[in-house]
This record gives C-alpha cells, structure tokens and sequence, in this order.
C-alpha cells in the first residue's frame, strides 16, 4: 500500500510539473504582434514640405546656393524642396510657361522619396537653344496636391 | 491674329534628392541599368542591391512593379 501511494505521489507530481510547462510557451507570442504593428505606422504620410526656392546652382547640400526668380536664357534652372518628416512622400514639380491669360506647359517630373528627417530635392529644368523670355512658374505637388507655387522670369 | 505659344518639346530635366528615392522597376529594367541613371555609373548597382535586401535576394532578378530603395548618391 506504501508503495502505492508513493507511485501516486510521484505521478501527480509530473503531471503537476508537465501541466506547468504547457502553460509557458503560450505567453511570448501574444507579446509578438505589437512591435511588428508599430512598425509600419509612421511610413505614410508625415512628410510636410517647409520651403521652396529657385536657384541657377546647387550647393553640396542639394540647396540653391543664391536663390533667385530672374534667369537668362541659357540657365538651368533650379527649383528645391525642403521637407521635414519620415515616410514615402511622392514630389512632383509642374513648370509652366505664362503669356496673358494664355498657358503652355514646360516640363513635369515626380520623385517618391523615403525620408527618414529634414531632406532636399531637387528639380531642373534647362533648354538647349535657350528659354524664350517671359514668366514662368514651377508648382509642387505633394501626394498630388499642391504645396507651393514658385513665380520666376526669363529676361 | 494671336501669337503662338513658344515649343518646349526639346526642354530637359531632372531631379535628385538627399533622401532615399522611390523606384518602381520597368519591364526591360536592371540594377545595373537603375544605377547608370540614378548614379551615373552601372558598376554601383551593389549600393541599390544592398539597400534593398530585404526584397531582393538576386541582383539579376527584379520585376517590373517592384519598389526599390535608391541610396541617395
């Protein structure tokens, strides 16, 4: 009968120790899913542009290194955009050419950026036999909806 | 009479950035061929490989659609 109860004692305990080691493994992956979710969370959307200027060069920093709305003919023409922010922010720069109430399109170009803090980008536009004198003005667009219109002229 | 509007079909542009730039790949598309525009040079398309790790694990395969990180220059 000692025997007995000695063997019943034994068995519960192992199946007291197996029932607690059951219960472990299911703890961690309830902690998994949080960082996985917060991860993608600031990737869209929080880029904002901060400023716009015109320049005929850059500096090592991808800015204007004068800014400036009058040009000469034969320039490149320069326009930069600052942003601050992270994530995927899609640029676009629309160039007209203004006469009157009259308006022709130049050149339009889109750059999606991965910004990770404060960034430069830069648009240019030049034109082998020289720009045709007159106004101008370049608008960016941010996420397709526009962020500032910059006026210049060619004279 | 009016005027017509001057041509600007032969107008020239560009951009660069000092962020990481979105690319999505066209169909004809290498890294080699990505790097030759973006950094002027073929051999650097390792820089676009090794950015890009995470979706890439062949430099010689790349599908058009596919949304690729370009390291600023």
């Amino acid at each position: 009968m000692a025997k007995l109860r000695v063997v019943l004692v034994l068995a519960a305990l192992v199946l007291g120790l197996a029932g607690c080691k059951k219960e472990s493994p299911t703890q961690p992956p309830a902690a998994v899913p949080p960082p996985g979710s917060q991860a993608q969370t600031p990737a869209e959307g929080v880029v904002s542009v901060v400023n716009i200027s015109l320049g005929k060069a850059l500096g090592p920093d991808k800015k204007v290194a004068a800014a400036t709305d009058t040009f000469a003919k034969g320039d490149t023409i320069y326009a930069v955009v600052e942003t601050t922010g992270s994530g995927k922010a899609p640029l676009k720069a629309k160039w007209t050419y203004h006469r009157g109430d009259k308006t022709a399109p130049v050149s339009e170009d889109s750059k999606t950026i991965s910004a990770s803090g404060p960034t430069a980008t830069e648009f240019h536009v030049s034109k082998p036999d020289g720009w045709p004198l007159g106004d101008y003005q370049v608008e960016i667009l941010l996420n397709d909806k526009s962020v500032g219109t910059k006026k210049f002229v060619v004279k | 009479m009016s005027e017509e509007m001057p041509d600007f079909s032969n107008v020239e542009s560009g951009s660069s950035s000092t962020a990481a730039v979105i690319y999505e790949v066209k169909p004809g598309d290498s890294l080699s061929k990505i790097a030759k525009a973006h950094y002027g040079n073929a051999n650097d398309w390792n820089r676009i490989f090794e950015a890009n790790k995470d979706i890439l694990k062949d430099p010689d395969k790349i599908y058009p659609g596919q949304k690729l990180k370009i390291p600023p220059k």
